[in-house]
């Protein structure tokens, strides 16, 4: 059973702003990153995948419902945890999240125990029966996450997880991304501008540009090998590079590594021989990869047009 | 541990310096606190041409700093220069200085252009149309000066303000976050901008969470931990200078094994784990073993297909740094 399925999903706002153009889309379970541009219609798409908007044109499907005529069984199947600070500061964490469990219809006794278990899960333990308000920012994130665990989805959507965080509270929230996703056998849909972070909690990618689908596909055919050979020695770049050029390997300096082409497997015990002969610190030699950055490169000169997607048609 | 070393100005750590004029940023023994609650305890440093990453966990005390740099904050203790003279009550010195808050600091109601021309009159510049039109130029804005900035996307506003804060060409520029809320490809564009402005000789200091981002942008970085400066200097000098801290290395070749085995008799090599992905090695001696590796693939006749060292980036220093 396909998890997402949008067929030429179409939004013009009133005034005539085109935020999704024909979209279609077939996800199946799993961590999936999502990605695009400011204004590319990210969150147009998740407004109406939670049935919060109705699309001008086109068909969104969670697990075989409709997110237009079924909403609210939609709303059963999905959890959501917004970007922006949306939790009522006068509210211990305890208080929200069960509320939430009931107003998703659980009878209170259940609330109350699933709230005690996803508190704990995100970890929250003698906070959680403090208000919200005195919160750091990580807590909050958490509580946010807990809330959209409450009522047992089986579609998790979070919008910019990491906001805020400071690194280990990156780390925490990215590991527990991942928890989530592996331990609860739940789907998760990350939106993030981190490319480094969707690289490292999904394996399937989506990018959409300009309210259309750019690509869709395993995480790692974007990060594929490329026939390149990337090396870094202590000191000596220069004589490394003559070196090798004196070997026939067309070696060129870049920053602090030495890239070389790989056509076959040759280079491999060159760049082993010159480092040894030279007496040199051999510290990295690796397969160069492609990253996910290399989506989001314009072409020259193409950003001063960039943020002028109010007038895309 | 080695580090604290360079806890005190640390000259080695910062890019050098002409005899005649001083470090265009300075704090020398600098403490600020609250009530009792102590924001910074006794940072040291100076700052020179380039880009230079503040870092540091959430309360750490990095905002204080900066503001305290920006003249918004007077130090408790010690002395905080900005071209040789103090930050505080110097409004001279915003001459030479220009600051990116974090916050939104933008009129939505004006367009780009008069953001900066607005700043351009504030500094008092003799041809301040010139001025701002100059700084939309370097921002790369020409295209939408003359719109509102309520309707710029998140990364023309941030170069709005970037713009307002160059517009009098200072020599000194401060960010505090500047990547907050932009996309991959606004943050390429503007980590292009910053290395433009740094190597046309600007001190600039950027405030991040995004190690991975700051990995590509700045070498030298100053790390704040519990308000104290936990370390400065290039991060891979940091790291080697972490001497209790073991090197480690994954290694993949045509024969781990026998490999493992030949690189067991270094002796700076404290253990080597054989692993289904291939070798992983912890070693005292950095530099050492790198140099024994390939000698001693070659001698064993083994190819040697990947050497990665695994604790390297900016992230692993720094996680270091915070957990120590």
């Amino acid at each position: 059973m396909p998890l997402i399925s949008v067929q030429d999903l179409t939004h013009r706002y009133p005034g005539g702003v085109t935020a999704l153009d024909g979209l279609s889309l077939e996800l199946e379970p799993g961590i999936i990153g999502f990605v695009g541009a400011n204004g590319a219609g990210k969150s147009t798409f998740i407004k109406i995948l939670l049935g919060l908007l109705t699309p001008t044109r086109g068909t969104v499907r969670v697990l075989e419902r409709d997110a237009i005529a079924e909403s609210l069984a939609v709303r059963q199947l999905v959890g959501s945890m917004p970007e922006h600070d949306c939790l009522p500061p006068q509210l211990t964490a305890t208080d929200l999240v069960s509320h939430m469990g009931r107003l998703a219809g659980l009878p209170r006794a259940a609330a109350r125990e699933r709230t005690a278990e996803m508190l704990r899960h995100v970890g929250l333990y003698e906070e959680r029966y403090r208000a919200i308000g005195g919160y750091s920012t990580g807590m909050k994130q958490r509580v946010k996450l807990a809330q959209s665990l409450v009522h047992d989805p089986r579609l998790l959507l979070l919008d910019e997880p990491t906001n805020g965080l400071d690194p280990a509270g990156r780390e925490e929230m990215l590991e527990l991304v991942r928890r989530t996703g592996q331990e609860f056998g739940i789907a998760v849909m990350v939106c993030s501008h981190l490319l480094g972070e969707i690289e490292r909690v999904s394996d399937f990618l989506v990018a959409i540009d300009g309210g259309r689908l750019k690509s869709a596909a395993p995480l790692g055919s974007f990060t594929g090998e490329q026939a390149l050979l990337a090396v870094e020695v202590d000191e000596g770049s220069g004589a490394l590079v003559a070196r090798l050029a004196a070997a026939g390997l067309d070696a060129v300096e870049d920053g602090d590594l030495v890239v070389v082409p790989l056509l076959d497997e040759r280079p491999y015990d060159l760049v082993r021989d010159a480092a040894a002969d030279l007496g040199l610190a051999l510290v990295r030699m690796e397969r160069r990869r492609h990253t996910l950055q290399e989506l989001f490169r314009a072409p020259a000169g193409a950003h001063t047009t960039e943020g002028a997607h109010g007038t895309r048609a | 541990m080695s580090v604290e070393t360079l806890n005190p100005p640390a000259p080695a750590a910062t890019p050098a310096q002409g005899p005649a004029r001083g470090a265009a940023v300075e704090l020398r023994n600098v403490s600020h606190w609250y009530g009792n609650v102590v924001a910074v305890n006794d940072v040291s440093f100076s700052l020179g041409p380039g880009i230079t990453g503040l870092l540091g966990p959430n309360g750490a005390g990095k905002s204080t700093l900066l503001h305290m740099l920006a003249g918004f904050l007077a130090p408790s203790a010690g002395e905080v220069l900005v071209d040789g003279r103090p930050a505080w009550k110097n409004p001279q010195m915003y001459r030479s200085l220009g600051l990116v808050p974090e916050r939104e600091a933008v009129y939505p109601y004006l367009t780009g252009y008069e953001f900066a021309l607005m700043n351009a009159r504030l500094h008092g510049l003799p041809d301040p149309e010139g001025a701002a039109e100059r700084a939309i130029d370097v921002v790369d804005l020409r295209a939408a000066m003359h719109r509102r900035i309520g309707g710029y996307s998140k990364g023309m506003r941030q170069r709005a303000k970037i713009a307002g804060a160059l517009v009098h060409e200072p020599r000194i520029l401060l960010l505090d976050e500047p990547f907050n809320g932009m996309d991959p490809g606004q943050r390429m564009h503007m980590m292009e901008l910053l290395r433009g402005l740094a190597e046309q000789g600007k001190t600039i200091l950027i405030s991040s969470h995004i190690l991975e981002e700051l990995h590509h942008l700045a070498n030298n970085v100053l790390v704040v931990v519990a308000g104290r400066l936990a370390a400065s200097g290039h991060f891979r000098e940091i790291r080697r200078l972490m001497t209790d801290r073991p090197h480690t290395f994954t290694l993949r070749s045509s024969d781990d094994r026998r490999l493992a085995a030949a690189l067991m008799a270094h002796g700076s090599v404290q253990g080597v784990e054989l692993g289904a992905a291939g070798i992983t090695v912890r070693t005292a001696e950095r530099g050492g073993f790198a140099a024994y590796l390939p000698r001693a693939a070659r001698e064993a006749g083994i190819t040697l297909l990947e050497v990665r060292p695994t604790d390297e980036s900016l992230e692993s220093v720094f996680s270091y740094l915070v957990k120590r």
